[in-house]
């Protein structure tokens, strides 16, 4: 196509965008701008966009991440079931693909040590200014146009066919709000258990209050890098 | 003001935060932040959704996170600017040139491979660390539980293998 044909594509496509989540009946439009806003704003302001919290993680130096991912999930498992129980939501299970779980789940958990990333957090750093990060996710739309290609004769294939979309409420049948309190309860727990260590720089610690920062400098726990 | 956030208020924040998305006041589905990336390319590479099965597939679930995905930016924009103060251009993490090189070239290199392998990886999976992670396993979800277990264990196997030990202060 030509330049012109190229940008009008891109205008309709992107007019498509508006006009589906807007008709979709998924939250309007300014609802889901906002989701995303608050997703940011959070992301940011406890820093786990920081390439020292991922890839800090990953060397075991750094657990705000864990803690937070596993606080989060614990409190929301059991929000959610009362919330379904209430009528104000469903679930919306992924299916349960082994291959692709498995194969996916290794590339993605290597990667995200090397960038120090995960597809969440990456936009945050972006928009932070961080110019290595718009570079991964170039590479990441590469990766996306490599996998919708390949989507039919290689990809999906590769994942293999779904074997059901359970999960354990499901599984627990009438014991579903016994099991997903102690599930909840068990990560909330393990959440708050797993050690509090972190990885920082003197742009973290510039952050902090004269005495939070005299604190930390102390802290055994706490490594600090220049 | 505070410029920084203890992690266990980030963490109850985003709890409500997936509740509210997945209630009939928010989305009615879950939060996720990875299908945007092949919707995005596709738009990028000219591609028209009738002609690849995949786009066709993530047409609406891509247009969703796509409209997400801009107000993630302008959220981690405007924090950045007025709250936490570090927006900065920069290229090099400071943990980078502690943990691996000092190599600007470097840097950039593994970040496009690792960038392209990270997307590669979430939609074989189906999902990444908001789509699977947070809102699968608040679901308990088995695929949701096998991916995170996988993730995890790569990811401490890599900052094993691929960083040194570094000197610290």
């Amino acid at each position: 196509m030509s330049i012109g044909e190229y940008f009008s594509f891109v205008a309709s496509r992107t007019e498509d965008m508006y006009n589906i989540v807007q008709n979709e009946g998924h939250g309007s439009f300014f609802i889901v701008l906002m989701i995303g806003v608050v997703f940011g704003a959070i992301i940011q302001y406890t820093r786990v966009d920081k390439f020292e919290k991922i890839a800090g993680f990953a060397m075991l130096k750094d657990t705000v991440v864990p803690k937070m991912l596993f606080l989060a999930i614990g409190i929301a498992s059991i929000g959610l079931y009362a919330e379904i129980q209430l009528g104000y939501a469903s679930y919306h299970i992924k299916p349960l693909i082994i291959g692709g779980l498995i194969i996916g789940g290794i590339l993605f958990g290597a990667s995200m040590a090397i960038l120090g990333k995960c597809p969440g957090t990456g936009p945050v750093s972006i928009s932070e200014g961080r110019i290595d990060v718009l570079i991964g996710a170039i590479g990441g739309i590469f990766g996306a146009f490599f996998f919708t290609k390949y989507y039919d004769s290689f990809f999906k294939i590769l994942a293999g066919k779904s074997h059901g979309n359970e999960s354990l409420i499901n599984v627990s049948g009438d014991y579903g709000a016994i099991m997903v309190l102690l599930f909840g309860i068990a990560l909330i727990v393990f959440a708050i258990m797993i050690p509090h260590r972190e990885l920082l720089d003197e742009a973290d610690l510039s952050q902090l209050e004269a005495d939070e920062r005299a604190e930390i400098e102390s802290n055994g726990k706490f490594e600090i890098i220049k | 003001m505070k410029r920084r956030l203890p992690w266990w208020l980030g963490g109850i924040l985003m709890a409500l935060l997936l509740l509210f998305t997945f209630s009939i006041f928010g989305g009615n589905r879950p939060l996720g932040a990875s299908t945007y990336v092949p919707y995005y390319a596709g738009i990028l590479f000219g591609m028209h959704p009738a002609d690849y099965t995949y786009l066709t597939k993530v047409e609406n679930p891509g247009a969703w996170e796509g409209v997400m995905l801009l107000g993630t930016f302008l959220g981690g924009l405007v924090t950045s600017i007025f709250i936490t103060k570090t927006f900065r251009f920069t290229i090099m993490p400071t943990g980078w040139k502690v943990y691996k090189n000092n190599s600007v070239l470097s840097r950039v290199i593994w970040s496009f491979f690792a960038g392209f392998f990270l997307i590669l990886g979430a939609r074989l999976a189906g999902g990444c660390t908001s789509g699977h992670i947070l809102s699968g396993m608040t679901q308990t979800a088995f695929s949701s539980m096998i991916f995170g277990a996988s993730v995890i264990i790569t990811l401490l196997i890599t900052g094993k293998l691929f960083y040194k030990k570094g000197e610290t202060k």
